[in-house]
C-alpha cells in the first residue's frame, strides 16, 4: 500500500478520530443537574423542557453566572466594605449523572482483526454508557460553575469534561446582565444550545463501529469538534433588554488531555490535530417570550487556524511506509507547518412552547463552513518533500442542515424527531470513497420520564447517506466492501435502536 | 511573542469593553451589588432584582411575561403576604406551588415577605382589554356575576367584586394572565390547591365554564365601587 493512500486514509481517519475524540471524551453538554434545584429551590422544569434544552427562565440561570440561590451560607466572611471574601454554602453542589444503554445494530459491527468475523454482535449493553460527576453552582455571589468529570464506558477513560465557570452581573433592573466565562467547549457556553456541542441525539448513543456514524462521528463543521482536551477559552457576553444577546470568545489549544501541544509539532499531530494560536468566536442573538411562547434566532462565527491531525503519521503507516522503501520514524509530521484555515457561519433559530400541560419546540441551525487547504497539502500546489498530497481541491465547503421538532406531555412522555442532512464539496483525497463528505440521517426518540431526574429512552437513529462512499466499515478494513462475507454494504447497515436509561441525583 | 501579546491584548480589550459597556449603563453600584447573597440580609427590591424577577417581570415590574406565572403587579399586599407565608410553610401545595415557590420561599424572612408584598402591590397594575371572543365573554359574564344555579358554582364577583379588584385578602383577578387563573380554578375544582372556600365555590365548575368565566375576567377594567364587604376569604 503506498504512502499516498496511507495518507488518504490517515486523513479519513482523521475526520472521524477528530469528532471521535470528542464523543468519547466530551461526551455530553450541561444537563440538568439536581445541585441546581438544591440550590435554587426551584424544580427541573424551571430551567429546562427536557434537559438539555432550557426554558426562558433556565437560560437567564446560567446567563446570571448559575448564582441564583435560596440557600444561606454557611461560612461567609466580608471585607471593610461590607463585600464578600467568602460565601460557603453548607452543601457543595456535588451531582451524580448516569447514563446506561442498550444498543441494537441493524447489522453487526465487522471485527476490526479479521475480515470474517465469527463472533460478531449487534446487541450490546453500555454499562454504564456514561457516568459524571459534576460540580454545578455558585461558587460565591456572582460567579459559578459547571465542572464535569467523566468516565465514559465507550472509551474505557476518566477525564476532565465539560467545564463552564462564569462571572456575571446585571443592573437593579435586569436591563443589562453582563458576564465572563471561562469554558473547554465550543458553544458549550451557549444559552439556546441548538448546535455545535448540543447535538441530536443527545443521549451519549455509542454509535456503530466505535466512533460512530451519528453526531461527532459523521463529517461535520469543525467547530462542532471543539470540545474538552482539545480547546479552552474565555469570552464576554451582555444580554440587552432580555432579549439581545452579544458574546466574543477567542479559544486556544488546550492541554488537558495530558498532552503538549504546543511543544512540539508531533503533539500537535499526535492530539488530533491542534488549534493554531487563537480562534476568535462571535455571537450575536435574539430572542422574543411571548405568553407561553418564546421564538429566537440567531448568528454565531468562528475562525479557526488548524494545524490537521492528517499530518501525523501512526507506528502502523510507518512499518508500512518503511515496507514501501520510505523511511519515517513515529509521529514524525509529514508536512510541517501545515494550517487549514475554517470560517464557519452558522444562523441558528429556536421556537418553545412552554404550556401548563403541552411542551412544543422547533429548533435547528444551518452550519456553512469554507475550509482553506494548506498549499502544502493540496494536489495542485503539493510542496512536501515527503508523502503525497492529501487534499484534491484548496478550498472546500462544507453545509449542515439540522432540525428538530419535540413534544412532550405533562412532563411525563414525550417524543422528538430530527433530520440532518450534510452536503460539500467533492474530495476524494480528503474524504475518500467517492470524495463527498455527504451524511444524512434522522433521529426519532421516544422519552418516558417518570420522575424529572429519571428518563427512559427509546432512540431509532435511520442513515440514508454516510461520507466514505456510503461505506461505514471501511474505516476498520477497505476489504470489507469487496468480501464475500460483507456483501452490499450500505448506510443503513448503521440504523441504531437505542434503549437508554438516564440518571441524575 | 509580540503578535501572541498583541492578540491578547486585543482580546482583553474586548472583553475589557463588553465589561466597561455594562458598567457604564446604569448600573448598580459596588455598595448595591455586594450585598451578602444571605436571604435573609436582603431588602426587597434586591430580591426582586435578583430572584423574582426571573420568573414575574423581568424588569422587576411584576408583570410576568409567561401566564406559567401569575402577575404580581399591582396585587393586593395582604393577600401576597398571605401566599408567601403559606408558601413558605408549604400549606399551598398545587404543582406549580411546589415546583418553583416552596424552595425558593423557604428562607424568607417575615420582614422580606413584608417588604415583597408592599413592593409588587405598589408596582403599576394591569388592567383587562377588550375580548377576542364576546360570545364567551357574555357566557363568562354570567357566569361572574351570577353563579350557576345547578350544579351551583358561586359567582365570582360576591367576593372578588364587580370588577375583579379583589380586597385585601381576596386576590385581584382584574388583568391577570386568563391562563394562570384557568389552572388555578382547576386547581380548585381537583382540590390541589387547597381552600374550604374555593374547592366548594367551584366544586361543580365544567372546563366549559372556566373558560368563559376567564375570558370575562380577561376584559374588567376601572376600580371596585367602595365595598369592603368581600373579606370573608381567608386569602388562601
Amino acid at each position: 500500500m503506498g504512502v499516498v493512500r496511507l495518507l488518504r486514509l490517515g486523513v479519513a481517519a482523521t475526520v472521524w478520530i477528530l469528532g471521535g475524540a470528542v464523543l468519547m471524551l466530551a461526551s455530553q453538554p450541561a444537563r440538568a443537574v439536581p445541585p441546581f434545584a438544591r440550590q435554587t429551590g426551584l424544580a427541573c422544569e424551571a430551567c429546562h423542557t427536557l434537559p438539555p434544552e432550557l426554558t426562558p427562565f433556565g437560560r437567564r440561570f446560567k446567563l446570571n453566572g448559575y448564582t441564583l440561590t435560596t440557600r444561606p451560607p454557611l461560612v461567609n466572611d466580608i471585607d471593610d466594605y461590607k463585600k464578600n471574601t467568602l460565601w460557603l454554602t453548607d452543601l457543595p453542589g456535588i451531582a451524580v449523572l448516569a447514563q446506561i444503554g442498550y444498543d441494537h445494530y441493524d447489522r453487526a459491527p465487522p471485527d476490526t482483526q479479521n475480515p470474517y468475523p465469527a463472533h460478531a454482535q449487534s446487541d450490546t449493553y453500555q454499562f454504564p454508557d456514561q457516568f459524571s460527576l459534576v460540580y454545578a453552582g455558585a461558587v460565591s455571589d456572582k460567579v459559578g460553575a459547571w465542572l464535569q468529570l467523566t468516565y465514559n464506558g465507550e472509551g474505557g477513560s476518566v477525564g476532565v469534561d465539560n467545564i463552564d465557570i462564569r462571572y456575571s452581573d446585571h443592573t437593579y433592573d435586569n436591563k443589562f446582565v453582563w458576564g465572563v466565562t471561562a469554558n473547554n467547549y465550543v458553544t458549550f457556553q451557549d444559552v439556546w444550545n441548538g448546535f455545535g456541542s448540543y447535538t441530536i441525539p443527545n443521549f451519549n448513543t455509542v454509535t456503530l463501529y466505535q466512533v460512530g456514524v451519528a453526531g461527532a462521528g459523521t463529517t461535520g463543521p469543525i467547530i462542532n469538534t471543539f470540545g474538552p482536551g482539545i480547546v479552552a477559552g474565555l469570552g464576554g457576553y451582555v444580554f440587552y433588554n432580555d432579549s439581545l444577546y452579544f458574546e466574543f470568545s477567542e479559544y486556544h489549544s488546550s492541554f488537558a488531555t495530558g498532552s503538549t501541544p504546543v511543544a512540539d509539532s508531533s503533539n500537535l499531530a499526535a492530539n488530533s490535530g491542534a488549534l493554531d494560536k487563537f480562534a476568535p468566536y462571535v455571537r450575536l442573538a435574539y430572542e422574543k417570550d411571548w405568553g407561553y411562547h418564546s421564538a429566537q434566532i440567531g448568528f454565531n462565527g468562528m475562525y479557526v487556524n488548524w494545524i490537521p491531525s492528517n499530518s501525523y503519521i501512526s507506528a502502523q503507516q510507518v512499518l508500512a511506509a518503511n515496507a514501501a522503501g520510505n523511511t519515517y520514524t513515529p509521529s514524525q509530521t509529514f508536512n510541517p507547518g501545515a494550517i487549514n484555515r475554517y470560517t464557519d457561519l452558522t444562523v441558528d433559530w429556536q421556537y418553545q412552547y412552554n404550556g401548563q400541560h403541552n411542551i412544543f419546540g422547533f429548533m435547528g441551525h444551518i452550519t456553512h463552513e469554507k475550509q482553506q487547504n494548506s498549499d502544502q497539502l493540496v494536489a495542485a500546489t503539493f510542496t512536501s518533500p515527503q508523502g503525497g498530497p492529501i487534499y484534491s481541491n484548496s478550498t472546500d465547503n462544507l453545509t449542515q442542515f439540522l432540525v428538530t421538532a419535540e413534544y412532550f406531555r405533562n412532563r411525563h412522555f414525550g417524543g422528538l424527531v430530527s433530520f440532518t442532512r450534510t452536503t460539500g464539496t467533492s474530495d476524494p483525497l480528503a474524504y475518500g470513497g467517492d470524495g463527498s463528505p455527504a451524511n444524512q440521517y434522522e433521529t426519532f426518540e421516544l422519552d418516558y420520564v417518570p420522575w424529572l431526574n429519571v428518563r427512559f429512552l427509546l432512540q431509532y437513529d435511520a442513515y440514508q447517506v454516510l461520507a466514505n462512499n456510503q461505506n461505514p466499515f471501511t474505516m476498520s478494513n477497505n476489504s470489507f466492501p469487496t468480501s464475500p462475507q460483507w456483501p452490499n454494504v450500505k448506510a443503513s447497515n448503521n440504523n441504531t435502536w437505542v434503549l437508554g436509561l438516564w440518571m441524575d441525583y | 511573542m509580540k503578535k501572541f501579546m498583541n492578540r491578547s491584548l486585543t482580546v482583553s480589550l474586548s472583553i475589557g469593553a463588553i465589561a466597561l459597556a455594562g458598567a457604564l449603563v446604569g448600573t448598580v453600584r459596588a455598595a448595591d451589588i455586594s450585598l451578602p447573597p444571605d436571604p435573609g440580609a436582603r431588602d426587597a427590591a434586591t430580591l426582586v432584582s435578583f430572584a423574582c424577577s426571573k420568573c414575574h417581570g423581568w424588569n422587576t415590574n411584576g408583570v410576568s411575561i409567561s401566564p406559567i406565572f401569575p402577575i404580581l403587579a399591582g396585587q393586593n399586599e395582604v393577600y401576597i403576604g398571605a401566599q408567601l407565608r403559606l408558601l413558605r410553610q408549604h400549606g399551598r401545595a398545587d404543582p406549580h406551588a411546589r415546583a418553583f415557590m416552596w424552595g425558593i420561599s423557604n428562607k424568607l424572612t417575615d420582614e422580606q415577605i413584608d417588604g415583597l408584598s408592599k413592593y409588587f402591590s405598589s408596582q403599576p397594575a394591569v388592567t383587562g382589554r377588550p375580548s377576542s371572543n364576546p360570545a364567551l365573554a357574555a357566557k363568562g359574564k354570567d357566569i361572574y356575576e351570577n353563579g350557576v344555579a345547578e350544579p351551583k358554582v358561586v359567582k365570582c364577583a360576591q367576593c372578588h367584586g364587580e370588577v375583579g379588584a379583589g380586597t385585601n385578602n381576596v386576590p385581584r383577578l382584574q388583568g391577570q394572565h386568563p391562563g394562570y387563573l384557568a389552572l388555578q380554578l382547576h386547581y380548585y375544582h381537583d382540590k390541589l390547591r387547597e381552600n374550604k372556600l374555593m374547592n366548594r365555590n367551584v366544586a361543580n365548575i365544567t372546563d366549559d365554564q372556566i373558560a368563559a368565566v376567564v375570558e370575562y375576567i380577561s376584559t374588567l377594567t376601572g376600580d371596585e365601587p367602595t365595598d369592603d364587604s368581600a373579606s370573608v376569604n381567608e386569602g388562601k
